[in-house]
């Protein structure tokens, strides 16, 4: 519904068909949810720029919390006038209010005249508005109406018991809510950063350098803070607002805690050469935050005499390598205990070495390194070299993430490989090794359709070494009368 | 090489060394060297493999990119007993020739704890991450698989990676996935062909042995010659020809199987 409807007298609640025959020049689109929540989405983006916690009333609302902010913005009336003309700029309008509680201004926004609730009068503020107003659906609604309870003032200082009795205990909560009688807390889409620095531009900016620049100044701000607490920042976000207000948003995470200006600066110039276009300033930028999400301990440290600031120096190396390809593409190798060969090694990103908050702000689940960690504590993940009498290394250095189909000829059907052709050449096998008999572990194999792989070490003709398995055990899981499949070989890797 | 020669020979060398910017003769008496172990190849090298500079490696044949991976990897682990060491690894690289495999790491001497491992999308990542590697201190060892013949590691990127690796004095190893005619500023480029090895008592596979060929050598001749890799001691060492070209032909005899 728009204004213009409005105007004729239409409300939100008609049938369609009552309202064409009554107009039937009238122009109807079908209801878009999903495209009204992401514009609600996009709207609390930019909501940001009042106050970092803003949480989502969907599906018409945004909630935001700003207290302590309003200052900064010339006091609350001026904060609505801004977000107001703003918003209308953008081509939206809003109906804003300012209370002590959410409930109080839910309904002053959406029922009341004057937006703004001065502290401890929210009573006489909700006194005259409808029972709508108090977030009720609407069979409490009707059945209040019945016994001739029409406003909140009707209500509002009634015994609770016997109104809890008949309507609910929500009911009664809402009052206590508007009321603040009773606590409600306002979740924040975002999470709340530990620490978070911010500056406004009368004109907007576009100039990469000016961003850069900005950063780092904001970064020497945030020194401050975090030095005083005695912390390092391991997750840094700085969000850019467009002066159309889209916001961009760049994470990084970091290795080891960091402070330093002069890194943060070009860890972000690292980031914003990869992103390029896609961060695109359009008419520049008129407000920049840098905030740290996720802070740890931080202890200053005597850098120089004992070298002793090497970790430093690969916390940063990981940093800025993390900054232009991702922190997920960087990982240590860490043994597994397991004989499955591809499980046998997992690549843990290298940064997440220590905090978990990191991690999972990163889409990793701790719970699942706890389970590895503890089975690591359990018993030490085998050495491969110590339990193996070869003299050549008994695993390939380079493994098939998919391991590559090969027709393999054997002298008996459960010895090993003569000859076999891998991507079409034939290799004659001058020497081998094994078998060394793999089969899955029972709790990954459950249904036990897994079959049991031999694998050979082979060294062809050529002197190439290749890793190569037979799948199945020969007459015991195929080759017999029910199961008549020939083995099928495989190469899994290459040795050195 | 008469005399007269090997002099002009040198001047010349003076004389790109100076256009280049390097100075040969510090490089010469006091630059570090990575000793292999193996004599002949340190001699013909000078002393060892230089640190501080960029090398090029590349397999024989696509059959033969173990061997060459191999070799950089037991390089790495000479160059560094407990600093860390980068391998950069091109998408496509791991998924044409196989991941660098941790416990194939360990196998080989070079324990996988030590290895960080870095998967980019594109060639050009591979080399700014290579240069920033190199600037690090903290490494012993880069290495950095190129899957292109050349076009990405051009004159001009190997010498701006050359510059980095002098600053500091790191390892730095080009993997190229197949020989590339193409000019460079890497110190020495090799081909890597995989040995057969030296059979042990139960005729089972030997040490890992190379092929190496020098194809360019700034310091010093080329050459080619057979090297083995012990992976307990971490030392090369050389593996006379003669040997090793007797142990190949073996057809007639079945291959006689040990249990693993």
């Amino acid at each position: 519904m728009n204004n213009a409807a409005a105007r004729l007298g239409l409300i939100a609640s008609m049938a369609l068909a009552d309202a064409r025959a009554m107009y039937p020049a009238l122009a109807a689109a079908d209801a878009d949810p999903h495209a009204d929540a992401k514009l609600l989405e996009a709207v609390a983006d930019w909501c940001d720029r009042y106050t970092p916690l803003v949480g989502l009333d969907a599906p018409d609302g945004l909630l935001l919390d700003i207290t302590g902010c309003a200052h900064l913005f010339g006091g609350e009336a001026a904060l609505c006038r801004d977000l107001i003309e703003r918003l209308a700029r953008q081509g939206l309008q809003a109906s804003v209010a300012v209370a002590d509680t959410v409930g109080c201004a839910w309904a002053v926004a959406r029922y009341g005249r004057a937006p703004i609730v001065a502290r401890g009068e929210a009573h006489e503020a909700l006194a005259p508005l409808p029972l709508v107003a108090l977030r009720t659906d609407a069979d409490t609604v009707a059945g209040l109406a019945q016994v001739g309870l029409q406003r909140i003032a009707d209500v509002i200082d009634r015994p609770r018991a016997p109104l809890a009795a008949r309507y609910g205990q929500i009911f009664v909560r809402r009052i206590d809510q508007a009321l603040g009688r009773e606590d409600e807390p306002i979740t924040p889409r975002l999470p709340l950063p530990a620490a978070l620095a911010e500056r406004r531009f009368p004109d907007p900016i576009g100039r990469e350098e000016d961003v850069l620049g900005t950063i780092e100044q904001l970064a020497r701000e945030l020194d401050r803070v975090l030095e005083r607490r005695g912390e390092g920042a391991r997750l840094l976000q700085v969000a850019l607002f467009r002066a159309d207000g889209k916001v961009h948003r760049l994470e990084l995470g970091t290795a080891a805690p960091l402070r330093d200006p002069a890194r943060v600066r070009r860890l972000f110039a690292d980031r914003l050469a990869v992103l390029g276009d896609e961060c695109d300033p359009g008419f520049g930028f008129d407000m920049l935050r840098l905030s740290a999400l996720v802070t740890e301990r931080f202890d200053p440290q005597q850098s120089g005499l004992a070298g002793g600031d090497e970790d430093a120096d690969l916390a940063h190396l990981i940093d800025r390598l993390g900054a232009r390809f991702g922190l997920r593409r960087i990982a240590r190798l860490e043994p597994r205990n397991t004989h499955i060969p591809e499980f046998a090694v997992a690549a843990v990103p290298a940064h997440a070495g220590r905090n978990p908050k990191v991690r999972a702000a990163e889409g990793r689940e701790p719970r699942r390194a706890t389970a590895a960690s503890f089975e690591a504590r359990l018993r030490p993940a085998p050495q491969n070299d110590e339990h193996m009498d070869s003299l050549a290394p008994v695993r390939p250095i380079r493994l098939f993430q998919r391991p590559e189909q090969i027709e393999a000829i054997a002298e008996v059907p459960d010895g090993p490989p003569v000859r076999f052709r891998w991507r079409r050449v034939l290799h004659e096998v001058a020497r081998v090794e094994g078998p060394e008999r793999i089969a899955m572990e029972w709790w990954r194999d459950a249904q036990g359709n897994k079959l049991t792989r031999d694998y050979f070490r082979v060294e062809s003709r050529d002197g190439a070494r290749m890793w190569l398995y037979r799948e199945g055990l020969f007459e015991r899981e195929i080759g017999q009368p029910e199961n008549p499949d020939k083995p099928t070989w495989y190469l899994h890797g290459l040795f050195a | 090489m008469p005399a007269a020669e090997t002099a002009t020979l040198s001047r010349l060398r003076e004389a790109v060394a100076k256009i280049e910017g390097s100075d040969l003769s510090a490089l010469e008496t006091g630059g570090r060297v990575l000793p292999l172990g193996a004599g002949p190849v340190d001699t013909a090298l000078g002393g060892g493999l230089a640190l501080g500079a960029l090398h090029e490696l590349a397999p024989a044949g696509a059959l033969h990119l173990g061997a060459a991976a191999g070799f950089a990897l037991a390089l790495a682990a000479r160059a560094g007993p407990r600093k860390p060491i980068l391998w950069i690894q091109p998408d496509f690289a791991s998924m044409e020739a196989g991941a660098l495999y941790g416990p194939g790491l360990t196998a080989l001497g070079l324990p996988m704890q030590q290895a960080l491992l870095l998967r980019v999308a594109r060639p050009t990542d591979v080399l700014w991450a290579m240069e920033e590697g190199l600037k690090s201190r903290v490494l012993s060892a880069i290495v950095a698989e190129l899957t292109d013949e050349g076009a990405a590691a051009d004159l001009t990127a190997t010498r701006r990676l050359t510059l980095a690796a002098r600053e500091v004095g790191g390892l730095g190893l080009l993997l190229r996935h197949r020989l590339s005619p193409e000019p460079s500023a890497a110190a020495t480029r090799w081909e890597i062909t995989a040995a057969p090895s030296q059979p042990d008592a139960f005729d089972g596979l030997g040490r890992t042995a190379f092929i190496l060929s020098l194809l360019k050598n700034r310091r010093g001749p080329l050459g080619r010659w057979t090297i083995e890799w012990d992976h307990h001691a971490r030392v090369f060492a050389p593996l006379s020809v003669a040997v090793a070209e007797a142990t190949v032909d073996r057809s007639n005899r079945a291959p006689l199987i040990r249990a693993g």
